[in-house]
């Protein structure tokens, strides 16, 4: 198709459906001018002003919003004010912490004694016997370094063939990503970093996790998910999911050799690190629909595993957020939309690799662009009460035609309110309590 | 008259049992019979009756049954004289080009169109199947031999060679064509299932059942589909797929109706097939990369499958069995000498072996099958069998009444005939309306709609066992999108509104388009 002709088509029919919504006096204010955003605002008839002016929706960056709710700054939100991001969203977004989080979570359910935390013995590709949690075993086995570097080296002599894969707590992008295969690599790895020519490193923490070098190929290829969820509360639970995710593609076939253990172009999917491959294609950018791999998986698998397999990945979402749910500072005036990166196995079970908490707007094609914008249009009409105006007083129950792409996940207070009734949301399911 | 009709029947028994005879499933199943007959539920005093219970609790009642009717279908269709000469002569010219453009290709570029491969280079290859997108080949100067466009213009000439024209009928093309096409009301008719607004798959995902014991529509047609799918008859399953298939029972259901499974035997000619594209080298290699290249890898529904799809589309193009199964229908290949064999009967070669010249976009009407198969085998079969079937009717020129030529026609007298209104802004633009929607046609939509709507679509030509859905559903989106095609007044703009289709919702229109107001 020609890119004129495509232009004017998503002019026509590529953007969401609605009309211009009735023009509300709001005063936003944004760290990024990224078009998805802009155009969205701008839809909607609202008004930009500096992040001094009385705003009443900023988009902020994380940073930004770290400092609005520091003691030091002094300032008070009013009641008609929302800003994107919950202050210490690090808990969730950070590789360490989000580690820490669940697996206080487990421990604490443990405690309990309530059945999600059910141990069993499970046996590992190499043959040893593991115990695991049977419905919290989302994330890779994960150590954070150097700190548990005593922990690692017992679950590594565990089953010495495994494959690991080190990544720096604080950075994202796939960028500082190594794969290890033998402790001496890692041994060597530690006495470089404390040379004095990386100072830097020696302060950096970096987590360890058990690689999945099981990965669910389509077409020979590894790829990842990039789901979308949304919270608009901690306690209660308030979350959604947004339907138009999409899987990222490595442009190489998969190949556990050794001599590939280097080469990242086989092992990561983030498109900042494909794009620098060879094979990197600007028209897609190497991503494909949740729907068409649904489609595909549904097609090649059949049906009854697909649906499991969607479950879980559900399942996996609603869990880490109660993970960090009791120590997040749910404040009223935040909402976040969480970037959730998932990999699939060969068996079509679903591992939590990150969060990120301010996923990219950038789009890299022209569907990403409709995806995006989509997105930032559904999360508006999430979170503002019906009347377009925020007001941190509203109850919080957007009504089904508000919910655009979203599926609601949880809503831990619907779920209270609708116990005996049951839920009249759609995918509100009580199996989340 | 019954009695003509009953000695027809006579006849063709006689034709099939002779003719079933060189079937591949043939020596396999008379041995399987014969096994039977020695066992002891075949009773000697009572063979005939004893034997029909064996053979229907052996599953072989079914095969057999599948094979007549997959042979029926075989015979049905072709066998007639091409009534206009006109048209069975621009055909022969096209071809004629065809083949005049490749040779000129070959000789620009200094190389043949065919050529035993160097030993070095069959070994990458090799090492590389799996892999080909990683097979470096310069194709910068390769250009597809003729995209839809070209075709259509060769499709628009036909018009002059027609003796009469009325003087009441507009100047469109196709109008002078004297082929009969159905009307909207036939058409009614044709697709009851549509036009009496029955619950269909497609529709809506949460649509309730009227079946006890079913929460939704989805859920009968996945519990009715388990049921079709284990007794595995042909005529049941095309009658299914007439209100569309669940994704899950897909895969199995298509090879069914299109006999398509595979057993050793298929498994052993694929490999030959693959042999072949490894030991020689045909230009059309080259134009299948480049295809490949130009469509599927640069689709963000397909590019995921690129790998397979090199495979499959290679192999397809050293298919002696599919010119064998459309002969008379696509031309004649011509016969050209492999560089560098030795002089044999060997070193001659049909170019290409299956007939086929692939043109832009040829791909895809492979690509779907990745969403339901992950063997290039199995995807190799379906695919085949569904271009013997019907795709190759789109791509070549022919009088049949599935044929793209009578699809033009069907098309252009329902825009005639329904959208009056629509059909006076193109002419008062002076666009012919076909050119908005021939590529849709040509690719009987691939690469147009989104993957499961297109699946959808292809349930009910493989249900219908026809491909006239193909103009209504491009009549269809038409309607849907009229208010903005009155908006626009040039040909490039009438594109723009219809370029996007990822919002369409195809059994709806059909529906729509059929259902009286």
């Amino acid at each position: 198709m020609n890119q004129e002709a495509k232009k004017i088509t998503n002019n026509l029919y590529g953007r969401v459906n609605a009309p211009v919504v009735e023009r509300c006096r709001v005063n936003f204010c944004t760290d990024l001018e990224k078009s998805v955003l802009m155009s969205n605002f701008e839809r909607r008839g609202w008004n930009q002003v500096g992040p001094d002016d009385e705003w009443n929706f900023y988009w902020a960056s994380t940073q930004t919003c770290r400092n609005l709710f520091s003691v030091e700054s002094g300032y008070r939100m009013n009641d008609n004010q929302m800003i994107n991001h919950f202050p210490n969203h690090y808990e969730l977004s950070r590789k360490d912490l989000l580690v820490k989080n669940i697996k206080r979570y487990r421990k604490e359910l443990e405690r309990e004694g309530n059945p999600l935390a059910e141990k069993a013995e499970v046996a590992l590709h190499g043959g040893q016997i593991v115990t695991r949690y049977v419905h919290l075993d989302f994330v890779p086995v994960t150590f954070v370094l150097p700190a548990d570097y005593n922990m690692f080296v017992e679950e590594y002599r565990k089953s010495p063939q495994s494959t690991w894969i080190m990544k720096p707590c604080g950075k994202s992008q796939g960028t500082g990503i190594f794969l290890i295969n033998k402790l001496s690599k890692l041994k060597k790895w530690s006495r470089e970093a404390k040379t004095p020519f990386h100072p830097q490193l020696t302060k950096e923490s970096y987590v360890i996790s058990r690689y999945i070098d099981n990965p669910l190929l389509i077409g020979g290829k590894k790829f990842d998910l990039r789901l979308y969820v949304l919270v608009t509360s901690f306690r209660p639970l308030k979350a959604y999911l947004f339907q138009l995710g999409f899987c990222r593609f490595c442009t190489v076939k998969y190949d556990t050799s050794v001599t590939e253990l280097d080469n990242m172009y086989v092992h990561l999917t983030n498109v900042s690190v494909q794009k620098h491959g060879g094979d990197y294609n600007n028209i897609h950018g190497g991503k494909m629909t949740v729907q068409n791999l649904k489609l595909y998986l549904e097609g090649t698998k059949g049906r009854a595993v697909t649906d499991k397999l969607f479950a879980a990945m559900q399942w996996l979402i609603v869990h880490s957020l109660k993970a960090v749910s009791s120590v997040m500072a749910n404040d009223r005036h935040c909402f976040e939309c969480y970037g959730y990166d998932i990999i699939i196995d060969n068996q079509l079970k679903p591992w939590l690799v990150e969060v990120n908490a301010s996923p990219s707007l950038t789009s890299t094609t022209v569907n990403d662009r409709i995806l995006k914008y989509k997105l930032i249009d559904n999360i508006i009409s999430v979170v503002l009460p019906p009347d377009g105006v925020p007001d941190v007083r509203w109850n919080k129950l957007p009504n089904t035609e508000a919910l655009g792409n979203f599926d609601l996940l949880i809503d831990e207070e619907l779920l209270e309110k609708d116990e005996p009734s049951g839920s009249h949301s759609r995918g509100a399911k009580s199996k989340y309590k | 008259m019954d009695g003509v009709q009953e000695e027809a029947i006579h006849h063709t028994a006689l034709k099939l049992a002779d003719e079933i005879k060189h079937l591949s499933i043939y020596k396999s199943f008379y041995s399987d019979v014969q096994k039977l007959v020695s066992s002891p539920n075949v009773e000697k005093e009572n063979f005939k009756q004893t034997l029909q219970q064996a053979m229907k609790e052996k599953g072989l009642d079914t095969k057999l049954r599948n094979t007549v009717f997959h042979w029926v279908r075989t015979q049905s269709k072709h066998c007639r004289l091409d009534p206009l000469t006109s048209l069975s002569k621009a055909s022969a010219q096209w071809e004629k080009r065809i083949h005049k453009s490749l040779n000129s290709m070959c000789t620009d570029l200094e190389t043949s169109l065919a050529k035993v491969r160097l030993q070095s280079e069959q070994d990458i290859l090799t090492e590389k199947w799996s892999e080909l997108s990683t097979y470096n080949l310069d194709l910068s100067k390769y250009r597809p031999v003729y995209a839809p466009k070209d075709f259509l213009e060769v499709l628009l000439t036909l018009s002059g060679y027609v003796p009469f024209t009325r003087d009441d009928e507009p100047k469109w093309e196709f109008a002078h064509l004297p082929l009969k096409v159905n009307k909207i009301d036939q058409l009614r008719k044709l697709f009851p299932e549509w036009s009496s607004g029955e619950p269909l798959l497609g529709v809506n995902p949460y649509m309730p059942s009227t079946v006890p014991g079913f929460s939704t529509l989805e859920a009968e047609r996945i519990s009715l589909g388990e049921r079709v799918v284990a007794l595995g008859y042909a005529p049941v399953v095309q009658e299914y797929l007439k209100k569309g298939s669940p994704q899950c029972l897909r895969a199995k259901l298509w090879s069914n109706v299109l006999g398509s499974d595979i057993k050793a035997p298929q498994v052993q000619y694929f490999n030959r097939l693959k042999k072949n594209v490894l030991e020689v080298d045909l230009m059309v290699d080259k134009l299948i990369f480049k295809d490949v290249q130009l469509t599927a890898s640069n689709d963000d529904q397909y590019f995921v499958f690129e790998d397979l799809l090199y495979q499959v589309m290679l192999c397809f193009s050293r298919d002696v069995e599919v010119m064998q199964l459309l002969k008379g229908n696509i031309g004649n290949p011509p016969v050209v000498t492999i560089k560098g064999k030795q002089t044999s009967p060997e070193s001659l070669t049909a170019f290409p072996p299956s007939g086929i010249i692939p043109f832009h976009g040829f791909t895809m009407y492979a690509t779907p099958f990745c969403y339901l198969y992950d063997d290039p085998v199995q995807l190799y079969y379906t695919f085949r069998a569904f271009y013997v079937r019907y795709w190759h009717r789109l791509h070549y020129i022919s009088t049949h009444p599935q044929g793209i030529v009578s699809l033009c026609l069907l098309y252009e007298r329902l825009l005639e005939a329904n959208e009056p209104l629509l059909w006076v802004h193109f002419r008062n633009i002076n666009i012919n309306p076909i050119r908005v929607v021939f590529k849709w046609l040509m690719r009987a939509f691939s690469g147009h709609l989104p993957p499961d709507q297109l699946l959808l679509l292809w349930d009910a030509i493989l249900g219908y066992d026809c491909l006239e859905i193909l103009p209504l559903l491009a009549l269809a989106i038409l309607s849907f999108r009229k208010e903005n095609i009155f908006q626009v007044n040039t040909l490039q703009n009438v594109d723009a509104v219809l370029a996007d289709l990822s919002t369409i919702s195809v059994i709806p229109l059909l529906q729509l388009a059929l259902m009286k107001p």
